[in-house]
């Protein structure tokens, strides 16, 4: 798991909890089956979401805080199934089609599957099964929520709020049209092209990462000296960095001028704008805070080994 | 906790919420709200 997935969905789903939410971590085994993720294989998605679960609790959200619901749990009731027909004769085919971006594929994918549409659909049908009142997820979600909302409307079910979080940058900053196009919006399109990805491993932190690895990737990052929009290690300290702490301080070797101390993510910004943080020290301290927040994880995998290496087991095919 | 700090919890760091009107009357309405997030359970490679 990267830490756009544990530590911006994590950290949003503990200020729930702590709002007096009743929160479910929903392990969607069926949506990766249609998404063809490890080729389709329910026994390495069950691995998988195994995995997941246990990078929640090394995050704190353990079973007694949030209820874990395998998406498998809900298609095997028959009803559930019933309720994926209702919401699909409110929709569109050619509408269930333009919310595909929600699985990842560019908007100019030929050749769906049509098990594909069952997904926005199936998507709808969970938030109605399990009687919620917010569906949570980034922002790239979007048009699975709406189409929620539509539905629901339609048939009588009420509307669910829908809360959206910011993608986290991937490493490289961000990317252009090039590398697809994933909504309507073209500057949405941009975000979700630019996000962190599993698939790009250079591009990403893992939860898991040695403070050596971490550091290394963040060496090669984009980070251009002054430039504050599209840099994802400014970013990061927007959403990670001031999240988890009120002040930051970037510790500096006294010949390049010492220690210096934040009290607000816009001071840290106007800083770096004025040229008084160097790209590399940015990095060299966004880098350990990182390592610092993500302590308890690797700590939790030492003593649990055996999630991640069934995991990297089915990962390496 | 007051409302305005459960509402403030809640909607801190996001970029949008459909819709804010419907948030709040669920913050009031309900002690024990339900929300969820789904995830895909895949690995680092693309399918």
């Amino acid at each position: 798991m990267h830490i756009g997935t544990g530590l911006v969905c994590g950290t949003k789903i503990k200020d729930m909890i702590q709002a007096g939410f009743h929160f479910i971590i929903f392990l969607a085994d069926w949506h990766s089956m249609i998404n063809n993720k490890f080729g389709g294989d329910m026994e390495k998605i069950e691995t998988a979401g195994e995995y997941y679960k246990h990078c929640f609790t090394a995050l704190g959200l353990t079973e007694d805080k949030v209820e874990y619901i395998w998406a498998s749990e809900l298609a095997s009731k028959p009803n559930y199934w019933e309720r994926v027909i209702r919401i699909a004769k409110t929709i569109t085919a050619q509408r269930a089609v333009r919310a595909l971006p929600i699985m990842g594929r560019d908007m100019k994918t030929q050749d769906v599957e049509t098990a594909s549409l069952f997904y926005p659909c199936m998507q709808a049908a969970d938030i109605f099964e399990m009687n919620l009142d917010v569906a949570c997820a980034g922002i790239d979600q979007r048009k699975a929520h709406v189409l929620a909302r539509e539905a629901g409307e339609k048939l009588g079910w009420g509307k669910p709020v829908a809360l959206h979080t910011p993608m986290l940058m991937g490493l490289a900053g961000v990317q252009g049209s090039d590398k697809g196009s994933y909504d309507e919006d073209s500057k949405l399109s941009s975000v979700i092209a630019s996000k962190m990805s599993k698939s790009k491993p250079e591009n990403t932190i893992l939860l898991h990462d040695s403070p050596q690895l971490i550091e290394e990737k963040f060496r090669k990052a984009y980070c251009p000296p002054t430039i504050v929009e599209g840099n994802p290690i400014i970013e990061y300290y927007r959403l990670l960095a001031f999240h988890e702490n009120e002040t930051v301080v970037l510790r500096r070797d006294q010949k390049y001028g010492g220690d210096m101390k934040f009290s607000s993510f816009s001071q840290l910004e106007e800083a770096y704008k004025a040229e008084k943080i160097h790209p590399q020290d940015l990095k060299a301290n966004m880098a350990r805070i990182l390592a610092d927040i993500l302590r308890g994880v690797r700590d939790y995998f030492d003593k649990h080994p055996e999630p991640l290496e069934q995991m990297l087991k089915i990962e390496a095919r | 906790m007051s409302q305005e700090q459960r509402l403030e919890l809640v909607t801190r760091g996001t970029v949008e919420i459909i819709q804010p009107a419907e948030l709040e009357r669920v913050l009031e309405e309900k002690k024990k709200p339900r929300a969820y997030w789904g995830f895909e359970c895949s690995g680092k490679q693309p399918s």
